[in-house]
């Protein structure tokens, strides 16, 4: 289990005492909030701990679990912490304003047996604005559940905090919910007293908008649930509408609440982008926001898949670099989505809620952009078509960075000028054979080439974007001289295609052979685990790299390499890494390692940890000594090994 | 006793032996018996594959079809031959003309023929999480490890359904290990990436920069030593540390042992091993 490595207490604190009661050793209330005690922190300090001084280590493992317990008794959630090694649990808010918080702005494609009856209305603004006015934080956090379930009506809610909030823009809405509770004998909870008093005094005309009332309340009060009244008449009497009927929750208030939303939510999703309400359509959007529409299987043969996905809450890391100070770090913000949003969907939302400089490469609607590509939980994918919950999870973390390799201009932009520059060296363009080919009118030769061989010359690189494919690689971003997979691939393609001429062909071989080129792929592993895409890739990488052996004749280390390794296989049925390391590295490889320090780190037991030393020099003094990699050189043949030697034979006698 | 078809690998029987020595008496220790793969060869190390991809395809053919004789499910402690082996694995199963390829051969060859059906592949990282159980391991601790330790993966087997349950992208089947051995773990962030060990004698530079990536990532996370689930990419980080530090201009000392050992002293073997390990990591620092 993890170990909480610091806490700290947000605003909004409604002195509940919950956490000190769980851990007093940390949490103390005072009348304003709740602080985390000196004695556990680093800093020593006695505040809300915002500058996010660490928990001492002595108490990490002790109090884990209670400051978990904690934050999860905190009515209103401000109790926030981070694990050992970075892992924020539920961080917020270095990007994220204050008091609105950027709950699930996303809006997502709907696909469904609805969406064509409802493109309409889904079309457009479809922004919800969500005030509470909350004296403990009860209506703050059901305003909160309000916005998650919103999404599912393809919605963009914004959750409000009615304090500060300045009434002149309410006209600026075409769909407000409104969640209150009365403070007192029938009085405005503090935070919405300053807005309704401005409201009362200005009265703005409200006629564009359709809103609803959840009142909560005491009914042991006379003036139950009076606030909210107050609020549902005086939106009428400004000319807005109605859109359900007020509802009265009582001090068990999440099942009336719960019914209130079921009711609210298809309706208010029913009022399109022009303020105009579609009663019609109230059926279809409850069937749609449940995910539950027809399949329309009766309808034919054909039945799309859902991609609708649950929504999920999860936090996001993004990376940040400021060109102008050369300055990098992560942003992290917890967001709320549609679990089938894209990573750019996500991105695009944290950019105009929360972040208008973030700067990222957006794709389009035609489908998939070869250069939308970050590293999200390490995975090379392009962000304008990877789901979020095809990566993650509910509750959990999504680090969001730019693809290595690549030069960083910009937060997740990169330039992939390394890419363009090594493609148009390689030429992978068609050249074809004068002497083959058709030729055009100009008289110039055209290449033919029937549908067969287009098909398998296509599966050869068939994958979403070369650029990326380079991302893939772990080599790419350590050698500046090597051009990558994905020029690579190019090249192979041109070199298989029948259409090349002769010379051309040649070339793409000299290309993938020399510097910069197919040899220069440390580990292909390291692609082909990349999914369909870095599959593809590593199969076309192999076969590449197989017909180069036989072109160039085994030549240069890493044809040696392939040759010694497979030759020591078949005489022994197993590696015998002496012989490999002589025959490969050769006598300036082998003196080398000496003057290193490789061969004496071997020797003298680094490698076995303790073992017996004598090992270490049995490289050294028995032939084929290596002198580089040692024991146990003389390993014997394997059980049966005629049968190893049979198989090479079988499929190939070079070795 | 719970049994499997031990394969080790390419070097655990050459090169590496610590991690033969320490296997046998670690399983003991759990429960597990290893049931040797009589006349098993190398698995081609994804090297023979650039030469000839059926030629290694059909090595690991015959291996798989021994452990199939053998009837019990195969184990390694090597990350890439676990890849390899794997990789070879649901090639047959997806793809029925590669294996009556590869059985065409088998039987002209060896008179076997693989079914693959039933057959599966574990490292042995897995096979303690998902089968021995932690609380197990955990209660048969002797030695707690009491070091900072940072775990290495690699890329060959972090591929679904390669790594058992465990997440292919942010596994912490090896840091959860550690802890139940008494250890801590530190994350950093290559953990996964690649050393290059495939073309550790062929390519200079930019696989010292790769080893070297790893080393320092450790290192500067506060690890005091590494360990490597992977007997082929411990090769890159312990015997070529001084020079990827060199090469790449990075500070990479740290000690590197491979995951059997780690178990092993835990559970109380190799008491003079574990003893000069964490002497080393004291002198050596985080």
């Amino acid at each position: 289990m993890p170990t909480v490595a610091k806490v700290w207490i947000e605003e909004d604190c409604i002195t509940c005492d919950a956490c000190q009661d769980i851990l007093p050793e940390v949490f103390e209330v005072t009348d304003d909030t709740s602080y985390i005690k000196a004695d556990v922190r680093e800093d020593g300090s006695f505040d809300r701990n915002i500058g996010f001084s660490s928990i001492k280590n002595e108490f990490r493992a002790e109090y884990s679990e209670l400051i978990e317990e904690a934050a999860d008794a905190c009515p209103v959630e401000i109790i926030k912490f981070e694990y050992e090694g970075g892992v924020a649990e539920a961080v917020a808010e270095e990007v994220a304003p204050a008091a609105e918080v950027a709950a699930v702005p996303v809006a997502v494609a709907d696909v469904g047996s609805d969406a064509g009856v409802l493109a309409g209305v889904l079309s457009g603004d479809r922004s919800l604005a969500i005030f509470f006015g909350s004296q403990t934080g009860n209506a703050a956090g059901l305003a909160e559940k309000t916005a998650k379930l919103a999404v599912a009506y393809g919605l963009e809610p914004t959750v409000i905090d009615m304090d500060a909030y300045d009434q002149s823009k309410f006209a600026s809405h075409k769909r407000i919910l409104i969640i209150t509770s009365t403070w007192g004998e029938g009085e405005m909870p503090d935070n919405a007293e300053e807005l309704w008093n401005a409201t009362s005094a200005s009265n703005p005309s409200l006629s564009g908008v359709h809103y609803s009332v959840c009142a909560i309340g005491d009914s042991s009060y006379d003036e139950f649930c009076k606030a909210g009244e107050d609020w549902d008449e005086k939106f009428a009497a400004l000319g807005a509408t109605r859109i359900v009927a007020m509802k009265m929750c009582d001090v068990d208030f999440d099942e009336p609440w719960s019914q209130w939303v079921a009711e609210v939510l298809p309706r208010i999703a029913c009022v399109d982008s022009t303020g105009v309400f579609h009663e019609d359509l109230v059926e279809a959007m409850t069937a749609y926001g449940a995910g539950d529409e027809d399949d329309g299987a009766d309808e034919g043969d054909f039945s799309p898949p859902s991609i609708l996905h649950a929504p999920i809450s999860l936090t996001m890391r993004i990376f940040r670099y400021d060109p102008i100070m050369a300055q990098s770090g992560y942003d992290t913000i917890a967001v709320a989505l549609p679990g089938h949003a894209t990573i750019e969907d996500a991105l695009v939302a944290v950019k105009r809620e929360a972040d208008g400089s973030l700067t990222f490469r957006s794709g389009n609607i035609a489908g998939m952009n070869p250069l939308t590509g970050v590293k999200a939980n390490g995975r090379i994918v392009p962000a304008d078509t990877t789901r979020i919950c095809d990566l993650v999870g509910n509750g959990s973390t999504l680090t969001v960075e730019p693809v290595p390799g690549y030069e960083v201009l910009k937060d997740l932009m990169v330039s992939y000028d390394r890419y363009d520059i090594a493609r148009v060296d390689s030429k992978p363009w068609l050249e074809a054979d004068p002497r083959q080919g058709e030729r055009l009118a100009s008289g110039a030769p055209m290449g033919v080439m029937n549908s067969a061989d287009a098909t398998s010359l296509h599966a050869l690189a068939d994958v979403g974007s070369l650029q990326l494919i380079n991302a893939m690689s772990d080599t790419y971003d350590v050698d500046n001289v090597y051009s990558g997979p994905g020029i690579a691939l190019q090249r192979w393609v041109r070199s298989q295609d029948p259409r090349s001429g002769d010379s051309h062909v040649k070339k793409m071989f000299g290309l993938m052979q020399g510097k910069g080129g197919v040899w220069d792929e440390a580990d292909i592993s390291s692609i082909n685990r990349h999914g369909i895409d870095g599959s593809q890739a590593a199969d076309s990488l192999y076969a590449a790299r197989a017909r180069l052996l036989a072109e160039f004749k085994f030549s240069g280390k890493s044809g040696r390499l392939v040759k010694a390794y497979s030759r020591s296989v078949k005489m022994s049925g197993n590696v015998n890494e002496t012989t490999l390391y002589r025959s490969v590295l050769g006598p300036l490889g082998l003196g080398s390692n000496i003057m290193n320090g490789v061969s004496l780190r071997m020797m003298l037991g680094f490698t076995r940890n303790g073992g017996p030393l004598m090992r270490g020099f049995q490289g050294m003094l028995v032939p084929p000594a290596g002198i580089g990699k040692i024991p146990n050189m003389f390993n014997g043949k394997v059980a049966n090994h005629h049968q190893v030697v049979a198989i090479f034979n079988e499929l190939d006698r070079r070795f | 006793m719970v049994k499997y078809s031990y394969y080790p690998g390419n070097v655990a029987r050459q090169s590496s032996r610590e991690v033969e020595d320490t296997i046998q008496p670690l399983c003991n220790s759990l429960g597990i018996e290893l049931i040797e793969i009589v006349g098993y060869n190398g698995d081609g190390g994804n090297i023979i594959k650039q030469g000839n991809k059926e030629l290694q395809l059909a090595l690991n053919a015959r291996n798989l079809a021994l452990a199939e004789m053998n009837g019990h499910e195969i184990i390694t402690a090597c990350a890439s031959a676990q890849g390899i082996l794997h990789d070879s694995l649901e090639t047959f199963q997806n793809d029925p003309i590669a294996l009556a390829n590869a059985n065409r051969v088998l039987e002209r060859t060896t008179g076997m023929t693989l079914d693959s059906s039933e057959i599966s592949t574990n490292h042995l990282l897995h096979v303690l999480v998902d089968e021995i159980g932690l609380d197990k391991v955990e209660a048969a601790v002797v030695n707690p490890l009491d070091l900072d330790i940072a775990c290495y993966y690699g890329p060959h087997m972090q591929m679904k359904g390669a790594c058992g349950g465990d997440d292919p992208w942010n596994p912490d089947y090896m840091e959860r290990l550690i802890t139940a051995l008494g250890g801590r773990p530190v994350e950093y962030k290559s953990k996964t990436s690649s050393v290059g060990n495939p073309s550790l004698l062929s390519l200079g530079d930019s696989v010292m920069k790769m080893t070297a990536r790893v080393l320092n990532d450790a290192k500067k996370a506060g690890a005091q030593i590494l360990v490597s689930a992977c007997t082929q990419s411990h090769s890159n980080l312990d015997s070529y540390q001084g020079k990827a530090g060199r090469v790449a201009n990075k500070d990479t000392n740290i000690p590197v042992v491979n995951f059997t050992e780690i178990v092993a002293f835990a559970l109380g073997h190799f008491t003079d091993r574990f003893a000069q390990l964490k002497t080393r990591a004291m002198m050596i620092g985080s």
